[in-house]
């Protein structure tokens, strides 16, 4: 019989980062199973402060792509290893500013993607989640 | 051992973006046991031309190309374990799952569908993830 | 291999009762996809409309009663997508939620959708076999 596989939760280095906690939320940053490593959706949020970042669009996607970074080295993992990514934006006329910025944190071997809109909470711009593979 | 990252090169041509370039993803992924593909929108695969149309038309044409990819990847329809599906409106569910049904006609994977607001006037985005 | 998860009451099979064209979940390669659960009874698939908080009962009682019987539990989830029906009920919605995953919560996104047939949540989560 197969050994069922154990699930670890996964923080950031930075715990300014750490929504989960900080929030008292009932989630966790991510959670590494097997193979893999599931986060959470991230929004922007200023890692020097723990506070929102607003601002426009490209601002947003960057702090957000750039904390997801953040998250999946501090699991041991990175950018290079997401193999899909969700992306919510609260204004569907935002795609092609998100995709500007999107393309420098993925420049080669891109992940998969599905982009959409949706309602966002607290004003945020944008919402990404991913798969990656664990380290 | 550590588990590889595999972008399937694929002989399709990925739909333009306003920016003009091709949008910053790749279609199919291996990674570990699965392949996750990214939200497929109605194109035609050769020119990546779009292929405007009812919600049963995208439909279809959305997965006519899937199968064609999943093939190329070494994968297929049956080897598929999970699919979201996004509509501009629930109200086109039943439309949807009329041509779904017709490409998944045995045990059929696990399937979210929800409405959300999407890019271009697309009527339906379908992302899947399939065992590689 | 993928192995399809077959509805542990009547009520959970949305292909019988609904047409829905899809498997209550699979499992492969050590984790299990759901497919996205509604507020449905359990027993009869009759759908049970209410407040988030009613409606949030009933769907975690199914995916607890979906999961277990796959030999997985609420315990294993690894992620979830909660769609609900408008944001303003994020708060409600974790006092319900928070109530099912106390023994580790897994990873979450809450999207804010269209759900079918006016629904004020659906639940699609992965988990651990």
């Amino acid at each position: 019989m197969t050994e069922k596989l154990q699930r670890s939760a996964i923080e950031p280095k930075n715990p300014l980062l750490n929504a989960s906690r900080n929030s008292n939320l009932p989630h966790v940053p991510g959670i590494r199973i097997g193979d893999y490593i599931f986060l959470s959706g991230m929004v922007p949020v200023d890692p020097q402060t723990g506070e929102r970042s607003h601002g426009p669009i490209a601002e947003q996607v960057r702090v957000t792509l750039s904390n997801m970074r953040h998250m999946l080295e501090s699991a041991g993992s990175s950018l290079e290893r997401v193999l899909r990514v969700h992306v919510v934006l609260a204004d569907i006329s935002h795609m092609a500013e998100m995709d500007r910025v999107y393309r420098e944190f993925f420049p080669v071997d891109p992940p998969a993607r599905t982009a959409w809109s949706m309602q966002l909470r607290f004003g945020n711009g944008c919402e990404i989640e991913c798969v990656a593979l664990a380290g | 051992m550590r588990a590889k990252r595999e972008v399937i090169p694929l002989p399709v041509r990925a739909p333009d973006t306003a920016s003009g370039s091709g949008q910053p993803l790749s279609m199919a992924v291996r990674g570990g046991d699965f392949l996750f593909v990214s939200g497929l929108t109605a194109v035609d695969l050769k020119s990546g031309e779009r292929m405007q149309g009812t919600t049963a038309s995208e439909t279809r044409q959305i997965l006519t190309n899937l199968k064609q990819l999943l093939d190329a990847a070494g994968s297929s329809l049956d080897k598929v374990v999970k699919v979201n599906v996004l509509l501009h409106s629930m109200l086109e569910e039943r439309n949807m799952n009329e041509v779904y049904a017709r490409f998944f006609p045995d045990q059929p994977p696990a399937r979210t569908v929800c409405g959300a607001r999407l890019p271009d006037g697309v009527k339906v985005i379908v992302e899947c993830t399939a065992l590689a | 291999m993928r192995e399809v998860i077959a509805a542990p009451l009547a009520g959970l099979d949305l292909r019988q009762h609904y047409g829905h064209h899809q498997s209550p979940a699979v499992r492969a390669g050590g984790l299990i996809f759901c497919s996205g659960m509604l507020p449905v009874d359990p027993q009869t698939g009759e759908r049970r409309h209410g407040t988030l908080t009613t409606e949030a009962h009933v769907v975690l009682g199914n995916l607890k009663l979906l999961l277990e019987s796959a030999g997985s539990s609420l315990d294993r989830l690894v992620q979830v997508h909660a769609l609900i029906y408008d944001s303003i009920e994020y708060d409600v919605l974790n006092r319900v939620y928070r109530q099912y995953v106390a023994n580790g919560p897994p990873a979450r996104t809450v999207w804010t959708a269209q759900i079918e047939a006016g629904f004020k949540i659906q639940l699609d989560v992965v988990a651990a076999a």
